[in-house]
């Protein structure tokens, strides 16, 4: 024990003393902290924790592969070892004090970065500060181990420096210590999980965001023990005093058993990925907490009102501050500045009623038909990219639906914000069921069980929304519609929809009715559902009627989005193809393959059967107006999916169409805006600008409150405090 | 306890290479003991097998009754060792590191008391990179003695060090003697193994090839002293037999004449006689009595330094 402590304490002197050592330690990663803070801006919030995470990963990295891996080959080559060969000790004293000197040497560095990025950078302090600090301890000691056993193996200075490079790049530069694992191609990121750096700094990043502690770290934390304990145990069983005492060769295979445990980490990650995800995650985390200052635009609040010159700063992914008149000075707030002069900034738009289940045109290729794994979150990217920063799902296959809800939760992928109903509540032989009754028995029961529910007494129907609350859907969608002669519904009973409404009214779910006419719409409404899905395209509702869906705070959303898309579809013409916002979100088979197909044989047999299916604008356009003035709180939806209405911009075009219908565009925008986030129970968070809401912001060019079709001039898409970058949006991986 | 080191039948080889070739020796406790020879002879195998720094191939070893191929840690924590190359870190004070060696033994050696008697009380708090290489040696030195112990072994203390150096550790090295420990030094300076030790074994490629005093060991060869004449003059190119002399070997230049003899006394004279008559100037004249180097050249047919 003696010999332990008296080595420890000289140990640590001779380090203090040597100012090698404290150049590395301290001052180099002082020099990295503020080179990159001041490059990266590390004021403005959005690269605080990577700094830190970068500093501190070096740090680990440098402490292990030359303070403990070139320093024990340096004091056996320089015949130092020697001496103690002679002396009755065994290596452990002479390891375990390296070790723990290391350790306690890098613990000052930890508070000096912390406290830096506190006081220097405004990080926020951290909530795990014991995790924090148990991860990278750990980190230390395992890296020292692999430098341990790098000393132990190498024959000379040179061997131990080339597998010291060897090792040490890549942990510096694939790990995610120098730039985020998320932005590298997805064969690399792979690779990376093979790299012991990089569940070091994944791991540092989830807990220096604050969403994770050391026991949500448990796999790589054991990776790094594990590796601590054998690399120890082998730096015992190699050690050598005598730098004349070489090692076979082939002794450089233990540097392997050390690495092991990442080896297996890494086959283990190939497979579930689930470490790829939170880098990718981690990456979007930091980009959000970016603060920026939105200055001088006019702000549509969403509420209805507007200030014509003002400012918002976003900050940490929210809302923090709305200024009227001149911006303040965005240095001062330390916040990066976007100007937007002449620019209208309002809240993201809210599309309440799509079907991300249907492409919104048809690919004469079967094969290039995407799964939805694939295909939802790409089409929740087109959202985005169109500034429709939340969408509501208004029935589409339940698992997919949610893992796409989730996916994009997390901020794994970049997209519009999901709402999902899951499937609709409707009846044998009524409207959904139509579109499994060509398929094989066997793919109709899965498809069917997915996408419909179809409760024949109202204790089932109560079971039924009970089962999709406990998935946690966020509202319950039925359907009422006869359909027309020739193109006719089982239509179902109403009382089965107020016993749905009751359930789902118990459970928190707003339920929401698909209808036909204004028949339907009456039902719906005595049931006491909480939306209007399409109200009536083919007769008008009653003004009664709509006062008294104002009475009871029912929403009403015309969707003239998909009756224009059916009636030109039935006059042969395809300009909702042609839009420009449509175009750049493609894709473009997509849009190529639906030309095509509308063109063809099977275009035609599809406007026959439309054509018996009469829709009106005119009186889809008069229930708009009539519920307007009313005073219903309006929606908007646009039924994109359905053919020639391509998810992402479709609303753009539902607000026109209002504007056409008579509907002044402050009432269209805020529609589309605050009373959709109330729709989707989210109104405490997002569909306004106002202090501590989310920031999901819309930035165009010109002034939509003017002229509505400004609205796709699309400046900026701010999501959740990310600036998006719109170009990149169909890249992810 | 009769001996401190025994050694019997020492063999060791490193594969086809035989280091050591069956050596015998022991040293009595109290003996300082030298095992001389050329670099590659054997002695620091031998010496880090009596130390249980290497396992030994076969033979009998005891050294202060253990067997250091079995009781290595008990043997360390008795021996004191002076290694032939060792370093130290370059910012440990002297004072830090006989303390931090000191630690690791059972028994203590007075550490400030070690520094003075090494002469090392001014740099007791200096860094050992500031050390000169005498100094260095001097701390190597005290850091064999940390442990106080009754067996030291030197393993050629004094390589590398100029002249006043070397004499400064011949003398530290003889108070060692004067306080009754036994020690076994390694070597290839003759005078340091004339002038330290109590018996010598010169060793030869992994051999003894002779043990004894270093008087004996004289007196085991031929013995004979060399009388060498310097002229100024080139001197006639064949020289009498002198009396008493055994052979004579002239120079090319013919202006050095060695004389070899066991009774330089008695031949002395007629060389310098032969000289005057010749009408020659001497110029110089040495009586070289013979050395160990001398019994080793020709014991060997080799120098011991090249």
């Amino acid at each position: 024990m003696g010999a332990y402590i008296s080595q420890i304490r000289i140990n640590l002197r001779l380090t203090i003393r040597d100012r090698t050592v404290l150049f590395f330690n301290f001052l180099f990663p002082m020099i990295f902290f503020f080179i990159f803070g001041f490059m990266m801006h590390a004021e403005q919030g959005g690269a605080i924790v990577q700094i830190v995470n970068m500093v501190l990963t070096l740090g680990i990295l440098g402490s292990g592969f030359f303070g403990a891996g070139m320093r024990s080959v340096m004091d056996r080559e320089s015949n130092i070892l020697r001496r103690f060969k002679v002396a009755p000790i065994t290596a452990g004293p002479i390891l375990v004090s390296q070790m723990v000197v290391g350790l306690l040497l890098y613990i000052p560095v930890v508070i000096l970065v912390l406290a830096l990025a506190h006081f220097v950078y405004g990080m926020p302090p951290l909530e795990h500060p014991g995790s924090l600090t148990a991860f990278v301890l750990i980190g230390v000691l395992a890296f020292r181990a692999m430098g341990g056993i790098i000393g132990a193996v190498a024959n000379s200075m040179q061997e131990s420096q080339i597998i010291i490079q060897i090792l040490y790049f890549p942990m510096l530069f694939l790990g995610g210590a120098t730039f985020p694992i998320a932005i590298m191609p997805n064969w690399l990121q792979i690779v990376a999980q093979f790299i012991p750096s990089t569940y070091l700094s994944t791991g540092i990043t989830a807990i220096l965001e604050g969403h994770e502690t050391i026991w949500d770290n448990l796999m790589p934390a054991g990776a790094l023990i594990v590796t601590s304990i054998v690399g120890t145990f082998l730096a015992l069983k190699l050690f050598r005093w005598d730098k004349d005492d070489k090692l076979q060769p082939s002794a450089k295979f233990w540097v392997l058993a050390v690495l092991a445990p990442f080896v297996a980490m890494g086959v283990y990650q190939a497979y579930a990925k689930d470490n790829v995800a939170k880098g990718k995650v981690l990456a979007r985390e930091m980009r959000r907490n970016q603060t920026h200052l939105i200055r001088d635009a006019r702000l549509f609040l969403g509420d209805g009102n507007v200030i014509e010159q003002g400012s918002v700063l976003v900050k940490n992914g929210r809302i923090e501050e709305i200024y009227t008149g001149s911006a303040p000075d965005a240095k001062t707030l330390k916040a990066e500045a976007i100007d937007a002069a002449g620019k209208t900034l309002m809240p993201g738009l809210i599309d309440v009623h799509v079907h991300l289940g249907s492409p919104g045109g048809f690919f004469t290729n079967a094969n290039d038909f995407e799964p939805p794994v694939k295909a939802f979150p790409r089409e929740l990217a087109a959202y985005l990219y169109s500034g429709v920063t939340a969408v509501k799902s208004a029935g589409d296959p339940l698992d997919e639906v949610l893992k796409a809800r989730a996916v994009i939760a997390s901020g794994e992928k970049l997209g519009s914000e999901l709402f999902a109903v899951g499937p609709l509540f409707t009846t044998p032989g009524g409207h959904g069921t139509e579109y499994s009754k060509n398929m094989p028995e066997a793919a109709r029961a899965s498809f069917d069980a997915q996408f419909l529910r179809l409760p024949k007494t109202a204790d089932e129907a109560k079971k039924m929304v009970d089962e999709l609350a406990a998935r946690h859907v966020d509202g319950i969608k039925t359907i009422l519609e006869a359909g027309v002669p020739g193109y006719s519904f089982v239509r179902m009973d109403p009382a089965l929809i107020k016993s749905i409404v009751e359930e789902a009214h118990a459970k928190d779910l707003p339920v929401v009715c698909h209808t036909g006419n204004a028949k339907d719409v009456e039902d719906a409404v005595n049931a006491g559902v909480d939306g209007i899905e399409h109200g009536s395209m083919d007769d008008a509702i009653p003004e009664a009627l709509f006062a008294q869906m104002k009475q009871a705070g029912i929403t009403y959303d015309p969707t003239l989005s998909v009756v224009e898309a059916f009636s030109l579809i039935a006059q042969g013409k395809n300009d909702g193809l042609d839009r420009t916002l449509v175009q750049q979100v493609g894709p473009k088979k997509l849009l190529d393959s639906t030309k095509a197909f509308l063109q063809g044989a099977a275009g035609q047999k599809m406007r026959e059967g439309i054509a018996k299916y009469p829709v009106s604008m005119a009186i889809s356009g008069q229930n708009l107006m009539a519920a307007m003035r009313a005073g219903v709180t309006l929606v908007t939806g646009t039924d994109s999916g359905n053919p020639t209405l391509i998810h992402g911009p479709a609303l753009h075009r539902e607000l026109q169409l209002w504007a056409e219908a008579g509907v002044p565009s402050a009432v269209a925008l805020q529609a589309a805006t605050f009373n959709g986030a109330q729709l989707l129970r989210a109104s405490n968070r997002i569909g306004l600008i106002r202090k501590g809401f989310e920031a999901n912001l819309l930035l165009v060019d010109g002034n939509p409150l003017k002229d509505i079709a400004a609205t796709e001039r699309i400046s900026l898409v701010m999501f959740k405090g990310e600036r998006v970058d719109r170009g990149d949006l169909f890249d992810q991986q | 306890m009769d001996t401190s080191i025994h050694v019997k039948g020492l063999e060791k080889s490193y594969g086809d290479v035989h280091a050591v070739r069956g050596i015998d020796f022991d040293v009595a406790p109290g003996e300082v003991f030298g095992l001389l020879g050329p670099n590659g002879a054997g002695k620091t195998t031998t010496v880090e097998i009596l130390e249980g720094l290497r396992p030994r191939t076969s033979g009998d070893v005891k050294v202060l009754g253990q067997d250091p191929g079995v009781n290595v840690r008990t043997l360390k924590d008795r021996i004191g060792v002076c290694l032939q190359s060792t370093n130290l870190p370059a910012k440990i004070t002297v004072r830090e590191a006989l303390a931090m060696f000191s630690a690791f033994y059972s028994r203590h050696a007075d550490i400030d008391k070690l520094i003075d008697r090494l002469q090392l009380g001014e740099k007791r708090g200096a860094f050992y990179q500031t050390l000169s290489g005498g100094q260095k040696q001097r701390v190597a030195l005290a850091l064999a003695l940390v442990n106080d112990p009754q067996l030291v072994f030197l393993d050629e203390p004094t390589t590398g060090l100029d002249p006043q150096v070397r004499l400064e550790i011949h003398s530290l090295i003889g108070e060692l003697r004067d306080a009754k420990r036994t020690i076994l030094i390694t070597t290839h300076y003759i005078e340091e193994a004339e002038r330290l030790c109590d018996r010598v074994a010169i060793v030869d490629q992994g051999k003894i090839i002779a043990i004894g005093t270093p008087r004996e060991i004289q007196a085991q060869t031929l013995g004979t002293s060399r009388v060498e004449i310097h002229t100024v003059e080139p001197m006639p190119a064949e020289a009498p037999n002198f009396e008493c002399a055994e052979k004579s070997v002239m120079s090319e230049d013919r202006r050095v004449l060695i004389v070899y003899s066991a009774k330089p006394a008695r031949t002395l004279p007629g060389v310098v006689k032969w000289i005057d008559q010749n009408g020659l100037d001497l110029e110089d004249i040495h009586l070289k009595r013979p050395t160990l180097e001398d019994v080793f050249i020709e014991l060997t047919g080799k120098r011991l330094r090249d």
